[in-house]
């Protein structure tokens, strides 16, 4: 039995290209790049590093005392929510939904506090009280529900770089399959703190600056490229079931209809063609859609030298005799990798492509990789009049796999 | 700067308490803390002071009884 219809009803963003998702859209279109070198560390110990950073204040959605219990991300969690249920219409009197549930991707948790709080221990053999409830990956989770006065469930997904889009697929599911009516789902990941960095940097992934500046260093699909930029951010969605946004008349996004998952059991850092190319299989088989409806795939590419190319050679592999026909972008040449929020990010936008009928460009691309050789929509947007279904990939670390299906509302 | 005007400082720089509402016949409760947010304050208080406020005579409620408790734990340091 085919289950119940599931409709994006509103969208909310903290994001390094501002939090008004139009806005953050036309800017991937244009080519617009937030990533900037910024100094890691202090001036005397620290390292140049290019990072997708945010000028974040939380304003008026989030009191000052009640900061000093949430990490980073879990605030931008919350204000990205309170512009996500705004923006479905779902904010009233600063409550939202109380039968909501809480769909959360993150990665780390509170990364900056974690740091504080060795830095403390080691300095004093004191650790301030809210080290431990502001560390926990499930705080944006928690802080949401606290917030908004949301008293359904709070789940929140740690997948590494897969974590907003299995949030998001699991959400979907739980209202196709009927065990909710809305669900808010994100993201939220905020790890540009020094020592998060420096691991990262360890890892050996992060791109180098490119001649033409920093915003010419995320690079994926072009043969110049060196390496995937640290972002961060949060995005939440708001996912009703078709009856409940017909009831109150809800604006549509666009609407989800298929995700999914696969394990590599391969390697750690090391992307596997099989394991990508049986996560897009099993989100199409789960829409009931054959890759020659699929118009634009919004792919996970990072632009490290690896890891363009797996993705390039899955999507051969899961297109077959389509690959050729589908527009491919990645649009973290700009906004950068957000990690646990990447997948929530790169899903909205997805979905404001369906919208538009328009799809963002890959900024850097200038010099195809002739590896990376299929439709890699490049340094302009794309008019796209016919664009109905569109995929969006995360591909975590661990060889987590996850694909959402939507689909034009 | 005594404990009592410390405590009365972080309370409206760090927790946006209303300056007109902070008293010493004020309970940390009705000032909108709780458990947590009080430990997180103690924390600052250690920090300021120089001491360690043992667990068990953490049973203050006004803002007076907390200041009171400070300045006696000061002055046992000192002696």
């Amino acid at each position: 039995m085919r289950g119940r219809r599931v409709f994006v009803t509103g969208l909310g963003f903290v994001s390094p290209l501002g939090e008004d998702p139009a806005v953050v859209f036309e800017r991937l279109c244009r080519g617009e790049s937030a990533i900037r070198m910024v100094r890691s560390g202090t001036p005397e110990i620290g390292a140049d590093v290019l990072l997708a950073s945010i000028d974040f204040d939380p304003g008026d959605r989030i009191k000052k005392a009640d900061r000093l219990l949430m990490a980073r991300s879990a605030q931008m969690a919350v204000v990205a929510t309170g512009n996500a249920l705004e923006d479905s219409g779902l904010l009233v009197d600063g409550r939202g939904p109380e039968e909501a549930n809480v769909h959360m991707g993150c990665g780390l948790g509170g990364a900056e506090v974690l740091q504080e709080s060795y830095a403390s221990y080691s300095a004093s053999r004191r650790v301030r009280p809210t080290t431990v409830p502001r560390i926990m990956a499930s705080g944006p989770a928690s802080l949401v529900c606290m917030s908004f006065g949301i008293r359904g469930l709070a789940h929140t997904y740690s997948v590494a770089c897969a974590s907003s889009s299995v949030a998001i697929g699991e959400a979907f599911r739980s209202i196709r399959d009927g065990y909710a009516d809305v669900v808010i789902a994100g993201g939220a990941e905020a790890m540009l703190n020094d020592g998060s960095v420096a691991a990262w940097q360890a890892v050996g992934v992060i791109a180098k600056q490119h001649s033409q500046g920093a915003g010419a260093s995320c690079r994926p699909f072009d043969l110049e490229r060196t390496g995937l930029v640290l972002g961060e951010g949060a995005v939440t969605l708001i996912l009703e079931s078709e009856e409940r946004a017909s009831a109150r008349g809800a604006n549509r996004v666009a609407e989800i209809v298929g995700f999914g998952a696969s394990s590599d059991a391969h390697k750690l850092t090391e992307p596997s063609v099989d394991g990508q190319e049986r996560a897009m299989r099993n989100a199409m088989e789960d829409a009931r859609l054959s890759a020659d409806t699929v118009g634009y795939i919004n792919a996970h590419a990072t632009g490290t030298p690896t890891g363009d190319v797996v993705e390039i050679e899955a999507i051969k592999r899961a297109f077959g005799a389509s690959a050729r026909k589908v527009a491919i972008s990645s649009t973290k040449s700009m906004h950068g990798h957000l990690v646990g929020a990447s997948g929530a990010l790169e899903c909205a936008v997805t979905a404001l492509a369906l919208r538009e009928r328009r799809i963002p460009q890959t900024a850097n691309l200038t010099m195809p990789d002739p590896a990376c050789d299929l439709d890699c929509v490049a340094v302009e947007s794309r008019d796209a009049p016919n664009l109905e279904v569109a995929l969006s990939n995360s591909f975590a670390f661990g060889g987590s796999n996850a694909t959402l299906v939507l689909r034009r509302a | 700067m005594t404990p009592y005007e410390f405590l009365a400082d972080v309370l409206s720089e760090k927790y946006d308490v209303a300056k007109e509402v902070i008293s010493p016949e004020a309970t940390l409760t009705e000032l909108g803390l709780d458990s947590l947010t009080v430990v997180e304050l103690l924390f600052d208080v250690e920090d300021e002071f120089g001491i360690e406020v043992p667990e068990e005579r953490a049973t203050f409620q006004t803002l007076a009884e907390a200041a009171a408790l400070v300045d006696e734990l000061v002055q046992a340091k000192g002696a």
